[in-house]
């Protein structure tokens, strides 16, 4: 009998061993881009030129990043970058979870429809919208500022969507003991749902902070001028001006991606539960 | 979400007011957009002058070389991309779904891509497929084969912007199966291997049907995605070469942002939507409905 399981657990053990190996086989094949963008990054410019392909750099050479620093105003494109995902993601989170606390916790008059309507606003590919978008922005005077982009992405459906699917499970007794304190119902979400409502609020930064930051379309159509160009149109701006310095590229390339990487290592809880809440949606 | 009970607050008029800013927005940025866009379609709007055409526009567009390519490389795209995405990542995260060590690290590891810009990704990804200094035919003439054109072959194009939109999505996908896969309830499992049911057999008659809501879901998405691709396409060969890579989306962006055809672009973009209304509506027909309660 202890024989028998004691087999059994090795097989196990041995299954889980193989499982494991396997995973890490696929991990590595999966991320030899990156491990290639950051090695690249660290060549010089004789060893890419080499034909020979050698996978590691003969020293860790930062030149690649000096110049590729050099090449653009990156200061100017982090701080527009920073500038428009801070606005969007300020305005938008506070407008579309007071929203989405509305639809949860409220009745009123077509808010079946109206929820509904924005749903079905979610389905919509935004070159579909695009071309109006840019003549009311033009109209309103805003074409070639960072509000023009700021202003496109502050609507998210999908962000009420969360906020609603979030404030729903909350017990009916907060509304109750809210209105015998005689609260109002925005003072109520103020002084009692706000509190309570980190993980939503974290979640919505992080989906809405990724998409602005990474987006390089709205800047493309909304702006013209070198100043306002954002990191990611700067990075494919530098993509045309340097097309033999592959190392300064993948450097380039590098330094851009590296703030979503970090607040992807340090808040990586929220990436998965932004997921996963959108996955319920079905 | 009917309320029974009565609602605690008699006058519910503020949440008027407080949908307000939201809903604003959203109808000034997409519903009075997406209705322009229809409108505008009909036109012959240039920038600067306009003149109601009727479905000359649509007419035109179903005559049009170009833009019916570029409906044929989409599809081909989504074939490209749908379905290899969808079972790559199942697989995926199958395996991440056991108790294999390190598997948070390994989760964290698969979804990286997916949080790296499409810039970014795209300039990484024409690098290794640069046909002189790419590493992939780097690879190739090492071992003795032909280098490929990845980028520059037109029958090959497509096919390496799919394999690179595979990759950037995998992730993504992966960690949507695993929050269904965490709902499957372990006594099926257990019972079933009771019955002396293969892993194999497990995975067929019970994890399959149990992610059924999922996997639509997934579809739905990924469809939608294919679809709409424009990013990954504009920047690495900007739907060449000999426009074996334009697709609808890009064909929007050409005419009315390059050409300033901005009704003639309205048109394709309303065709685009139809699309995307179609399957979604096929979808919630034939996919979620039973699955879904």
């Amino acid at each position: 009998m202890n024989d028998t399981g004691a087999v059994l657990n090795r097989s196990m053990k041995i299954k889980r061993m193989l499982l494991f190996v396997m995973l890490l086989v696929i991990a590595i094949v999966y991320l030899l881009p990156v491990f290639f963008v950051i090695l690249t990054a660290f060549k010089t410019d004789a060893e890419i030129s080499l034909q020979n392909f050698a996978w590691l750099p003969a020293s860790l050479d930062v030149s690649s990043f000096v110049n590729a620093w050099k090449m653009a105003d990156w200061i100017r494109a982090f701080s527009n970058s920073a500038i428009t995902t801070f606005c969007v993601v300020v305005i938008s989170v506070l407008i579309n979870t007071i929203a989405g606390y509305s639809f949860a916790r409220m009745r009123f008059k077509g808010s079946n429809v109206l929820f509904i309507i924005l749903l079905m606003g979610m389905m919509i590919p935004s070159q579909a919208i695009a071309i109006p978008q840019f003549i009311i922005i033009k109209n309103l005077h805003l074409y070639n500022t960072l509000a023009a982009i700021v202003v496109c992405f502050l609507s998210a459906p999908m962000g009420v969507f969360l906020s609603k699917t979030f404030y729903t499970t909350f017990p009916k007794e907060l509304d109750e003991s809210a209105k015998i304190d005689g609260c109002t119902r925005f003072g109520a979400y103020v002084r009692i749902y706000l509190p309570m409502s980190k993980t939503l609020f974290a979640t919505m930064v992080i989906l809405k902070g990724v998409q602005v930051w990474n987006d390089f379309f709205y800047p493309l159509i909304m702006t013209s001028s070198e100043r306002l160009k954002t990191v990611q149109l700067a990075l494919q701006l530098f993509k045309g001006s340097t097309t033999t310095h592959y190392n300064w590229l993948m450097a380039a390339t590098l330094f851009t991606s590296l703030p979503l990487v970090v607040l992807y290592f340090c808040a990586q809880k929220y990436f998965v539960a932004g997921i996963q809440t959108t996955g319920m949606k079905n | 979400m009917v309320k029974r009970k009565k609602a605690p607050f008699k006058s519910e008029k503020s949440a008027y007011l407080m949908i307000l800013p939201s809903y604003f927005i959203f109808f000034v940025i997409i519903l009075v957009p997406i209705c322009w866009s229809f409108g505008m379609s009909f036109t012959d709007y240039n920038f600067k002058t306009w003149n109601f055409v009727g479905f000359k526009n649509y007419i035109n567009i179903f005559k049009d070389e170009l833009f019916l390519l570029s409906i044929r490389n989409t599809v081909w795209y989504s074939v490209l991309t749908i379905l290899p995405s969808m079972v790559l990542s199942l697989l995926l995260a199958v395996l991440l779904n056991t108790k294999v060590l390190g598997r948070g690290i390994f989760r964290t590891v698969f979804y990286l891509p997916h949080i790296l810009s499409m810039v970014a990704i795209s300039m990484a990804w024409s690098y290794m497929y640069n046909t002189q200094a790419g590493i992939i035919n780097k690879a190739l003439t090492g071992i003795g084969l032909s280098a490929v054109g990845w980028l520059s072959d037109k029958n090959i194009a497509m096919i390496s912007v799919a394999i690179m939109s595979i990759w950037s999505s995998l992730g993504y996908y992966t960690l949507l199966y695993l929050s269904g896969l965490q709902g499957i309830p372990g006594h099926l499992y257990e019972a079933a291997s009771i019955d002396g049911a293969t892993t194999i057999k497990q995975f067929f008659y019970i994890t399959i049907p149990s992610l059924r809501p999922t996997i639509f879901f997934v579809f739905v998405m990924s469809c939608i995605a294919s679809f709409e691709v424009f990013g990954q396409v504009y920047i690495m060969t900007n739907g060449g070469p000999l426009n074996s890579t334009t697709t609808i989306a890009h064909q929007v962006y050409v005419n009315g942002f390059q050409y300033y055809k901005m009704g003639y672009a309205s048109a394709e973009a309303i065709v685009l939507l139809l699309i995307i209304l179609t399957i979604t509506i096929l979808n919630m027909k034939f996919g979620g409905g039973e699955g879904d309660e």
